[in-house]
C-alpha cells in the first residue's frame, strides 16, 4: 500500500517537474522587455561578408550607439534578402532594424516603418530619388552603388595593344578580339553553386546600356505590362551577352567558381574585364592594385551605362516596440561620418550625405569608380540598377533566382536569346503578385 | 514476487501513463503536428508572403503541380537521386562491411575511417567536393596533368551535374551503411556459417544462402532510410549547383519547396509541394517496407 502511494507521489512529482520544465522552455523563447531600466535594447540584422566583416559592424554599431544614448544594439547576423526577412517576420523573429534593403514586398504589407522626408533631411540625407516604394521612404539613402561597372586590367589591355577603355560596343568587341588573339581571356563572367547570382552582371550591364540608356523607366513599364522581355531591344541585349561567351570571350572555368574565386581570378589576371558592382573597388584597393581601370558598359551609340542604386538600407520593423528610437538610431548609424568612411574603404560605397568628404586614404580604384559615377551623374547618364533596386520598378520577389538560372542557359547556349526572353516573360507574369 | 507485480502494475495505470505522456505529447503536438496541419491547410490556399489577402483554392495547387513541367523535371531529378542514394551506398556499404567483418586493430581503424564522412556536415562535404569538382578544380587539374585536354564539366555540364550531386550524397552515406551492415553481419550466428562450411559451401554460396537472407532486416531499414534521404536532398544541391546549371537541371523536391515557398514567397503552392513530397515519401516507404519484409527471415 505504502509502495503504491510512493509510486503515486513519484508520478505526480515527475509530472509537475516535467510541466515546469516544459513551461520554462516555453517562456525562454518569449521576447523580454527591451533593455533594463532606461536602457532600450534593439536588434539589428547585418550580413557579414569578406568586405563587411564582424569587426566592421561591431565598430560601426558602437559609434552610432554613442550618438543615441540609452540604446543597446544586439547584432544579429543573417542573410541580406527580402526572402530571409520574410521568414523572420513569419516566424516572429524579425529584428528591429535591417541593415540592407529588404523593403520591397514587405513595405507594401505594412511590415516596415516609414521615414518622413523631414527626418531624413535633418539627418543630412540628400538623395530622395532612390529606393522609394509607392513614393514613400522605407530606407535611408546615404550610399549609392553602381551595379555593375566594367573593371578592366590596364596591363592586359596594354599587352593586347589596347590603349583606352572602349567607348562603343563595337570597340568593346574589337578589344575582345585583340585580347583573345593575344592569348588573354577577355571576360571573367561566371559564378556557380550558391554564387550563381554572380553570372548576372554581364546581362545587367548589356540591358542597362541597350535598354535603360534609351528608356530609364523600362522596368516600371514592364511592371505595368507595357513592354515585354521578348521585345526586340531586350532580346538584342541578351544576344550580345550570349555572343560574348559563344565566341570564346568568357573564362571557361568561371561558371563553377564561387564569387570569391571569381574575384581572385580577375585580381590574379586570369581575364581582362570583370563586370561587377562598385564594391569591387574596395577589394581591388585592398589588394593594393594600381592597374585596374573602370568604365560603363557602352551601347552601340556610345552611351555608357552607369546603373545605380541607393537608399534601401536601415529598414525599421513597423512592429518594433521602439519604432521612433529605431529610426533615430538608424539615421545616426547611416549618416555617421566614420561609418560612411568605413563603408567607403571596406565596401566601396559612394556616399551622398550632405557635406560628406571622401577620406584621404582611399585607393586608386575607388577614386576611378567615383569619377565614373560623378561623370555619369553630371551628364544625367545614370540609369536604375534594374537587377538590384528594391523600390519602385524592382523585379518581383523570387524572379531573380529564376532569371539567374535561365541566364546560365543563355550563357551556355542552352537557350536562345528569344527563348530566354520568353521564359522571363512567363516567370515574370507568375511572380507578379 | 508480490512487490514485482506491484511495480509492474504501476505504469499500467492509465492515469500514470497519461501524466507521463502528456508533456511529450503536447510538445510534439505544438512543434510537429500543429505546424504540419498549418502547412497542410496552407496548401489549400493561395497564401503569399508578399500579398495581404489569402483565399481558399481547394485542390488547385495540387492540380497545378502535375501540369507544371518544372515540377515534373524536379520530380524526375529526385527519383534519379533517390535511386543513386539507394543503390550506391548500400552496394558499397555491404561490400565494405563484408571485407571489414574481421577482428583486429587495422579493421577497427578502417571502420572509423569509413564513418568519418557521416559525422561531417553535409554542407562542409558539399563545399569540399565543389572545390574538387569545379571546372578548374583538383580533379580536372589532375586529369589535365594526365593529358585530358578537355575534362568533363562535373558541375557545369547539365547532363553530368545531377550524377555528381548523387555521387557526393551517396559517398557520404556509405559510412552509415557500413556500420549497420557490420552490426547485421555480426549478429548472424557463427554456427550457421560453420554448418554451411561443413556442408561444403564456399564463401559465395555461404553469403547467398546464409548471410544475405539473414541480413534482410538490415537491407530493409537501410533501403528505406536511403530512399527517404534521397528524397530529402537539399544541402548538396544548394551548395554545389543551386539547382543548376541552368533551369532546374539539379533541382530536387526539397530544394523546390524552399525556392517556391520561401524565396518566391508563394507559401500556398510551396506548402502543396511539401505536402505532396510528404505523402510520396510515406507511400513509397510503406510500399518498400511491405515488399522487403516478405523476404526477411526470423531466426
Amino acid at each position: 500500500m505504502r509502495t503504491r502511494r510512493r509510486t503515486k507521489q513519484f508520478v505526480l512529482a515527475a509530472t509537475v517537474a516535467a510541466w515546469a520544465l516544459a513551461l520554462t522552455g516555453c517562456t525562454a523563447g518569449v521576447a523580454e522587455p527591451s533593455g533594463s531600466g532606461d536602457e532600450v535594447s534593439l536588434t539589428f540584422l547585418v550580413s557579414e561578408t569578406p568586405n563587411l566583416t564582424a569587426q566592421y559592424w561591431d565598430d560601426a554599431i558602437a559609434r552610432a550607439s554613442e550618438k543615441v544614448p540609452g540604446v543597446t544594439i544586439k547584432k544579429v547576423v543573417g542573410e541580406n534578402t527580402p526572402a530571409y526577412a520574410q521568414q523572420l517576420f513569419a516566424s516572429g523573429q524579425a529584428p528591429d532594424i535591417f541593415a540592407t534593403g529588404i523593403a520591397n514586398g514587405l513595405a507594401q504589407k505594412g511590415m516596415l516603418a516609414e521615414y518622413t522626408r523631414d527626418e531624413m533631411e535633418k539627418a543630412g540625407v540628400t538623395d530622395f530619388t532612390s529606393g522609394t516604394i509607392n513614393g514613400k521612404f522605407y530606407g535611408v539613402a546615404v550610399g549609392a552603388q553602381a551595379i555593375p561597372l566594367v573593371y578592366y586590367n590596364k596591363d592586359l589591355f596594354t599587352k593586347a595593344g589596347i590603349s583606352d577603355a572602349p567607348k562603343t560596343y563595337a570597340e568593346l568587341l574589337d578589344d575582345c578580339a585583340k585580347l583573345k588573339a593575344a592569348g588573354i581571356t577577355p571576360f571573367e563572367i561566371g559564378g556557380g553553386g550558391k554564387d550563381t547570382w554572380a553570372t548576372n552582371f554581364a546581362l545587367a550591364s548589356a540591358v542597362a546600356a541597350d535598354v535603360l540608356t534609351v528608356d530609364p523607366g523600362w522596368f516600371l513599364k514592364r511592371a505595368k505590362g507595357e513592354v515585354k522581355f521578348s521585345d526586340r531591344v531586350f532580346v538584342g541585349a541578351a544576344k550580345k551577352v550570349q555572343d560574348l561567351t559563344q565566341n570564346g570571350y568568357g573564362d571557361k572555368a568561371a561558371m563553377t567558381r564561387s564569387y570569391a574565386d571569381l574575384e581572385q581570378a580577375f585580381l590574379g589576371g586570369k581575364a581582362a574585364m570583370y563586370p561587377m558592382g562598385s564594391w569591387f573597388a574596395a577589394a581591388a584597393d585592398k589588394a593594393k592594385l594600381t592597374n585596374i581601370g573602370v568604365f560603363g558598359w557602352p551601347s552601340d551609340a556610345g552611351k555608357s551605362a552607369v546603373p545605380t542604386v541607393s537608399g534601401s538600407g536601415m529598414n525599421v520593423n513597423a512592429k518594433s516596440k521602439n519604432v521612433e528610437l529605431a529610426k533615430k538610431w538608424s539615421l545616426a548609424f547611416a549618416t555617421d561620418k566614420q561609418n560612411r568612411d568605413l563603408g567607403v574603404i571596406t565596401d566601396g560605397d559612394i556616399v551622398t550625405v550632405k557635406d560628406y568628404e571622401i577620406p584621404g586614404n582611399v585607393g586608386a580604384v575607388y577614386k576611378e569608380t567615383v569619377k565614373a559615377y560623378d561623370a555619369a551623374l553630371a551628364a544625367g547618364a545614370t540609369v536604375p540598377a534594374w537587377a538590384n533596386i528594391t523600390g519602385d520598378g524592382a523585379l518581383p520577389p523570387g524572379f531573380s533566382d529564376l532569371m539567374t538560372a535561365a541566364n546560365v542557359d543563355l550563357l551556355t547556349g542552352k537557350k536562345t536569346p528569344a527563348q530566354f526572353a520568353q521564359y522571363l516573360d512567363q516567370k515574370y507574369a507568375a511572380a507578379q503578385k | 514476487m508480490q512487490m514485482q507485480n506491484k511495480y509492474r502494475l504501476a505504469p499500467r495505470n492509465p492515469l500514470h501513463v497519461l501524466l507521463f505522456a502528456v508533456p511529450g505529447a503536447v510538445l510534439y503536438a505544438v512543434f510537429v503536428l500543429w505546424p504540419l496541419l498549418l502547412a497542410l491547410w496552407s496548401s489549400f490556399t493561395d497564401e503569399d508572403a508578399y500579398r495581404l489577402t489569402t483565399s481558399f483554392v481547394g485542390f488547385d495547387n495540387y492540380g497545378r503541380l502535375f501540369t507544371d513541367p518544372a515540377y515534373l523535371q524536379t520530380l524526375r531529378n529526385t527519383v534519379i537521386l533517390a535511386l543513386i542514394c539507394i543503390v550506391v551506398p548500400n552496394a558499397l556499404g555491404l561490400g565494405i562491411a563484408v571485407l571489414l567483418d574481421r577482428a583486429g586493430w587495422a579493421f577497427n581503424v578502417m571502420r572509423a575511417v569509413f564513418f568519418i564522412p557521416v559525422i561531417l556536415s553535409s554542407v562542409v562535404v558539399a563545399v569540399i567536393w565543389q572545390q574538387m569538382l569545379k571546372d578548374d578544380g583538383l580533379i580536372n587539374a589532375s586529369l589535365r596533368a594526365f593529358g585530358v585536354a578537355d575534362p568533363p564539366g562535373w558541375l557545369s555540364d547539365p547532363s553530368l551535374a545531377l550524377y555528381s550531386v548523387g555521387w557526393i550524397t551517396a559517398w557520404q552515406a556509405v559510412g552509415t551503411c557500413v556500420v549497420l551492415y557490420l552490426a547485421g553481419l555480426q549478429s548472424i550466428p557463427k554456427e550457421l556459417l560453420e554448418a554451411a562450411s561443413i556442408d561444403g559451401a564456399g564463401p559465395v554460396r555461404r553469403f547467398r544462402a546464409v548471410t544475405w537472407p539473414l541480413l534482410a532486416p538490415s537491407v530493409t531499414i537501410m533501403t528505406v532510410l536511403s530512399m527517404i534521404g534521397g528524397f530529402k536532398i537539399y544541402d548538396q544541391v544548394k551548395v554545389m549547383t543551386n539547382g543548376g546549371p541552368g533551369v532546374g537541371t539539379t533541382s530536387t523536391l526539397a530544394f523546390d519547396v524552399v525556392r517556391t515557398g520561401i524565396d518566391a514567397g508563394a507559401v500556398g503552392y510551396g506548402a502543396a509541394k511539401a505536402a505532396a513530397m510528404f505523402f510520396m515519401i510515406a507511400a513509397i516507404s510503406l510500399l518498400a517496407i511491405r515488399v522487403m519484409r516478405r523476404r526477411e527471415v526470423d531466426l
